[in-house]
């Protein structure tokens, strides 16, 4: 359900200004409104220092996260002594070295990463010319030159070996190796006094020399070569030095860090809230928006900390808007994950239906529609257990396990009605019956079925319709009221028509259909029929239910007939296990696709009214209630 | 000969169900990628653009089914 709100106005003297807003912050549920707007009220302002001292603030800030970011210590905050503004000043310069610490940290771990990147993608050829590199260094009119001809110009390798023989007269060697991605990394060895030739066509050829990392570059290659491959032994015993000075830095700094973020935004919050009140010249007045039951506490609560001359009041229902009010969903426990599938959307408007309960019953109960296999429903059940016990509370894994839960009770329970283990494994092996109808034949009744559960969701939502609309727009709460009894009577018009009800029953069915048209029209114009046509097509589209799950059923069957089908039984076994596998994946991925898609557009389409304003209470991150002079802007 | 032209026809309609979604499916999933870059809260709504052609072919999946238990394939 969506909580009820109260719009309330804390008003007092303006002396006692600073005591109520922190006793507000405290308290944590208020989720402050603009300042009224009214003759001899305005706006609250903050004094310049208040100013200035936010904006330094808010480069700490940016200074503490951007330190946490780089030494990887996210994290809640540790609870700790009010904070004073001795503490603002020690965390600034705390934040300030920590960022320049943790950057040039940063720096020095993208520097060894790439220094060995370079290093070991060329470890082979340096490897590999090592020897004649040593035999140039002991030859002194001999000089060697390393280059990369990229790969794209692989094919000129030959010739430019040809060219550099016929310009040299043949008194040179060349080492080449393939390097990873297509380039060639060649060695070329020749006479000191050729050297200068050899530069001017390698520039004309455009051909670079091997990149070599800085601090070799000025070294001759007999030098380099040797300390560079003896570099791959160090750099990993650097990086782990600077692993450790980050991890050490994390445990010094990080909860300190995190208490200063806490504290920062628990002062840039109070800021904020200051510039919402309403001044005038000796009293103040603050408005918010809290859930209905929390309003005595509040009262309490200012009155405790501000004294009896501030007082909370109830804004009367009439001076605010439901679009106004923020939303909070309430729900009970077991049907509380369920809330995440409602947010994947924007929230519902203050004053309409949350959808919430109708989901947690009918998302399982039709992805179980679907899944409807007793093996594949316990696997699932197994697979949620898992989940459940190796996730945190409150994570997205824990409440996937949450909803997976229901789902797999309602598949074992709809495998039991069609007697599906495995597909029709157990009808093979124990001769187990089903106990509405089989799937793999009774393509009808399973359509039916599908088509009913449809008829009940859609009329469901439209009745959600009517009662959304009833208070402010009584017009379209008859025009859903009506869609909803003509859907009912389409479906008893056709039953009848069938014989499946008395035959007699299609005359009147067809007559109240004529006598609702007209009214569905009045209620919601001409527009009305189309949408109406819409509306029964909602329920057809329900037929997705019978189609996904026979094909399931279908594919199940096929994993064991594999058995004994392809060459021997153990083969055929492996095969049947991997097939079930596959058919299990797209057993738990294709219903929950399905099953979503029914209720957001078939069934939300109906009643679901979203462009609700989400609940952001003023407060404070895990901070203690601080004193009055260190937590006020002012 | 009969029954191969039900299965024939079976088969016509869910295949061209079936190339029909898989083209509009193309389109939407290309632009909600697209757009889930830049507005990940879209994803519900990009789930719901996504699996709407759907129906398409799951309604000519059931046309072929009535084909074949209709026309006596089955």
């Amino acid at each position: 359900m969506i909580v009820p709100m109260a719009k309330v106005r804390v008003l007092g003297p303006k002396d006692r200004f600073d005591a109520a807003l922190g006793a507000v912050q405290d308290f944590g549920q208020l989720q402050l409104a603009e300042a009224p707007a009214r003759a001899g009220i305005e706006p609250a302002r903050l004094e310049p220092d208040i100013q200035r001292r936010r904006a330094q603030l808010q480069r700490v800030r940016d200074e503490v996260d951007e330190g946490l970011r780089l030494l990887d210590a996210e994290g809640s905050a540790p609870l700790g002594p009010p904070a004073t503004t001795d503490d603002f000043a020690r965390w600034a310069r705390l934040a300030n070295r920590t960022a320049r610490d943790a950057r040039a940290l940063r720096t020095r771990v993208t520097a060894l990463g790439e220094e060995r990147a370079l290093i070991t993608r060329y470890r082979d050829f340096l490897s590999a010319i090592l020897p004649a590199v040593r035999k140039v260094a002991d030859a002194p009119r001999l000089t060697s030159h390393a280059v990369v001809v990229p790969a794209s110009a692989r094919g000129t390798v030959t010739a430019l070996a040809e060219a550099l023989r016929e310009q040299l007269d043949g008194e040179f060697t060349m080492t080449s190796h393939d390097l990873p991605g297509g380039d060639v990394a060649i060695l070329l060895v020749l006479p000191r006094e050729f050297s200068a030739r050899l530069d001017a066509r390698l520039a004309e050829a455009r051909v670079p020399e091997v990149p070599l990392p800085e601090g070799y570059r000025d070294l001759p290659l007999e030098q380099a070569v040797p300390k560079m491959l003896a570099r791959l032994f160090e750099i990993p015993v650097e990086l782990d030095g600077c692993e450790r000075d980050r991890r050490t830095l994390a445990a010094e700094r990080g909860p300190d860090l995190r208490r200063a973020r806490a504290a920062i935004d628990d002062w840039l919050a109070a800021a904020a809230a200051h510039e919402r009140a309403a001044m005038t010249r000796f009293a103040f007045a603050i408005e918010g928006w809290l859930p209905e039951r929390g309003v005595p506490e509040l009262t309490r609560s200012v009155a405790d900390a501000a004294g009896p001359s501030v007082i909370v009041e109830t804004v009367a229902r009439e001076e605010w808007g439901e679009e106004d009010a923020p939303v909070v969903l309430s729900n009970p426990r077991l049907f509380r994950p369920f809330e995440k599938l409602i947010a994947l959307l924007p929230l519902p408007r203050y004053g309409t239906i949350d959808p919430t309960p109708f989901v947690a019953v009918f998302f399982p109960l039709i992805f179980g529609m679907m899944l409807g296999d007793v093996g594949y429903g316990a696997a699932l059940a197994g697979l949620a257990l898992l989940v459940h016990a190796k996730s945190r509370p409150g994570s997205l894994l824990r409440t996937a396990a949450e909803i997976a839960g229901p789902c797999a009770a309602f598949a074992i329970i709809f495998g039991v009605l069609y007697g599906e283990y495995f597909g029709d494994l157990g009808a093979r092996l124990f001769g187990v019956r089903p106990i509405i109808f089989d799937r793999e034949k009774a393509v009808f009744a399973a359509l039916a079925l599908a088509v009913g559960l449809g008829v009940v969701h859609v009329v469901l939502g439209l009745v959600l319709g009517a009662v959304t609309a009833f208070r402010k727009e009584p017009k379209h709460a008859l025009g859903a009221g009506v869609s909803a009894v003509m859907v009912i009577l389409v479906v008893g018009a056709l039953l009848a028509a069938f014989r499946v009800l008395p035959a007699g029953l299609f005359t009147p069915a067809v007559v109240a259909l004529f006598v609702a048209f007209p009214i569905l029209i009045f209620a919601e114009g001409l527009i009305a029929p189309v949408e109406f046509l819409a509306t029964l097509g909602n329920v057809l589209s329900y037929a997705r239910i019978m189609a996904i799950g026979t094909a399931s059923v279908m594919l199940a069957i096929v994993a064991n007939q594999m058995v004994g089908a392809i060459g021997s039984t153990l083969v055929g076994l492996i095969f049947a296990l991997l097939f079930h596998l596959v058919n299990f994946a797209i057993g738990l991925f294709s219903p929950a696709i399905h099953a979503l898609r029914l209720h957001y557009v078939e069934f939300f389409g109906k009643f679901y009214s979203p462009g609700g304003r989400p609940y952001e209470p003023f407060g404070r991150r895990h901070e203690p209630p601080a004193p009055e002079s260190s937590r006020k802007p002012s | 000969m009969t029954m191969m032209w039900i299965v024939l026809s079976a088969a016509a309609v869910l295949s061209v169900a079936a190339l029909a979604t898989a083209w509009a499916q193309s389109k939407i999933g290309t632009a909600g990628a697209a757009a889930l870059a830049e507005k990940p809260e879209l994803a519900g709504t990009i789930i719901v653009l996504v699996a709407i052609p759907e129906t398409m072919v799951i309604l000519g999946f059931i046309v072929a089914v009535l084909i074949i238990l209709r026309a006596g394939g089955a």
